[in-house]
């Protein structure tokens, strides 16, 4: 069963997914350029190296994001088209049903996952950095693979539910955010119990920082002291 | 007598607009049912309740013996289904479909899927989006019957199929029937193509069951009889009285009836009636005057 509904999501997501393995594979080869390379002869300042591999940072947890929802999205694309009547007339339950699609869905994002962790070997083996910086590509190939795992798991959760329950949960999250911020600020007023906690942003930053969201904020850096 | 499908007070509502009421159905195993109603009666509705897909608001239902939803991928296992748009998946090519279908399947039959295909006239690499009508319904019954199902459930199948193809999916279905004695739970508005193939007929109109007969007695037992001298209210007429039209000033009357026996033409003598004439109705003649009769906002005495 999970094999052909691996073949299935293949079939459905190919043409949209081959772009992200070689831009994955690509990634790291960009961020390298300028730095020089083992036959040359140009080696450049610590400081430079750094300032030109951090420019592309920001790609790299953009990339895990789109591919993980890319992915995740295009799981329930055909079976939402289809009302999920074939799916629903299948005989296995539906929680085994969802599991053996998030499965399929997760074994595909190895794909661009691997293409980067090659990009970042290739990128680390032919680069000449300047003493006292280090390439890091397993790391960096780790964190991409968690990153792409959350942005799918959390993606798959919503392209599971309707329309509709995604629209609430959504709302809901919004209104958390921008209505608790604006509340936060009226009741500070009256309430001095609010001046000094900041729940809102207190939330916020538990998501970024410590939860399993910190992982696209934290420090995505192929080369590094 | 064991029952295929058992569903006792089974009730479901979409907002205002539309309810199943109490429907009570009970399909003996290895029948030929016919499912009939119009447009928009809740045929499918009652389909996929029963095929687990939507809970119902209340009432229980059996499938094969089994509970529904609790043992719902066993009772699925043992279930080939036509659902009434075609639901594969349209990037994939027919052979692909195939294979994918036949991993769910524990009985599923490659050789014969296979002579299907042939017998069919299905090109396996053809793709399911550049299919015509006809084509996905013959997939679409392909791959219930490759299943070896012990039910089919079939929901409006030959729906928008040109008469060729309607034909060999019927054809296919009745050899498979033939073959195993599966039990057809198959529902349609085309009364004509039931009244070939079912033994047992059931009417919904409207989220009721209305009916729920053998064929032979629901094709039998309802006529169109004329009569003289009836009174306002008939005194116990052993058989159903569906609808009444007077004629034009001759003082006599058209009935359409339901349970119709030949002995009680002797009904009429017993009470100073005359009978004059008693025609046969086709299925499709007696599906529609059931469907009036069971209407309340038409009269009887039309």
């Amino acid at each position: 069963m999970y094999q052909p509904m691996l073949y299935l999501h293949w079939k459905q997501i190919k043409l949209v997914l081959i772009p992200f393995v070689i831009g994955s594979f690509g990634l790291p080869l960009l961020t390298i350029q300028g730095l020089g390379t083992n036959g040359g002869t140009t080696v450049v300042e610590p400081m430079t190296a750094l300032l030109s591999a951090q420019s592309w940072l920001t790609m790299y947890p953009l990339l895990a994001a789109a591919v993980g929802i890319t992915l995740a999205l295009s799981a329930w694309n055909w079976d939402h088209q289809l009302d999920h009547v074939y799916s629903l007339s299948l005989p296995i339950s539906r929680r085994q049903y969802a599991m053996m699609k998030m499965g399929a869905g997760a074994a595909l994002a190895l794909l661009p996952v691997a293409a980067l962790w090659m990009g970042s070997l290739v990128a680390a083996s032919v680069v000449t950095l300047p003493a006292g910086l280090h390439a890091y590509p397993n790391q960096l190939a780790l964190r991409f693979l968690l990153g792409v795992m959350i942005s799918y798991a959390t993606a798959f959760a919503f392209a599971a539910g309707t329309i509709r329950t995604t629209v609430i949960v959504l709302s809901a999250v919004l209104l958390y955010f921008l209505g608790g911020a604006a509340a936060q600020s009226y009741l500070a007023v009256f309430i001095p119990f609010f001046q000094h906690h900041d729940l809102v942003g207190n939330t916020f930053n538990v998501l970024l920082t410590t939860g399993p969201f910190a992982v696209f904020t934290g420090s995505w850096v192929l080369i590094d002291v | 007598m064991n029952r295929a499908i058992e569903i006792h007070g089974l009730g479901w509502r979409a907002g205002r607009s539309f309810a199943l009421k109490n429907v009570e159905l009970s399909v003996p195993m290895g029948s030929i049912y016919g499912f009939l109603g119009p447009n928009g009666s809740g045929k499918t509705t009652t389909i996929r309740l029963f095929m687990g897909m939507m809970k119902p608001d209340h009432g229980h239902i059996r499938v094969l013996g089994m509970d529904v939803p609790r043992d719902m991928a066993r009772i699925l296992a043992r279930v080939g289904y036509v659902p009434e748009r075609p639901h594969v998946y349209p990037a994939l090519t027919v052979a692909e479909q195939m294979r994918y279908h036949a991993s769910f399947f524990r009985n599923w039959d490659e050789g014969w899927a296979r002579e299907m295909m042939d017998r069919l006239e299905l090109d396996p690499d053809r793709k399911i989006s550049r299919m015509s009508k006809g084509e996905t319904g013959k997939l679409l019954m392909l791959l219930a019957l490759s299943q070896r199902p012990d039910m089919l459930v079939l929901d409006e199948p030959t729906d928008g199929l040109d008469p060729v193809v309607r034909r060999d999916v019927l054809t296919a279905l009745l050899d498979y029937v033939g073959e195993t004695g599966a039990t057809v739970f198959i529902s349609s508005h085309l009364v004509h193509e039931l009244e070939r193939i079912c033994d047992w007929v059931g009417v919904l109109d409207r989220g009721e069951i209305v009916a729920e007969l053998p064929m032979n007695q629901f094709k039998n037992g309802i006529k169109r009889i004329k009569v003289a001298g009836a009174p306002m209210i008939p005194v116990d007429p052993p058989f159903t009285i569906l609808s009444r039209q007077t004629a034009n000033g001759n003082g006599t009357e058209t009935w359409v009836v339901r349970g119709w026996q030949d002995p009680m033409r002797q009904y009429f003598d017993g009470v100073g009636m005359n009978l004059r004439d008693i025609v046969d109705l086709d299925l499709e003649e007696g599906f529609v005057e059931l469907l009036r009769s069971s209407r309340p906002h038409t009269s009887h005495r039309s």
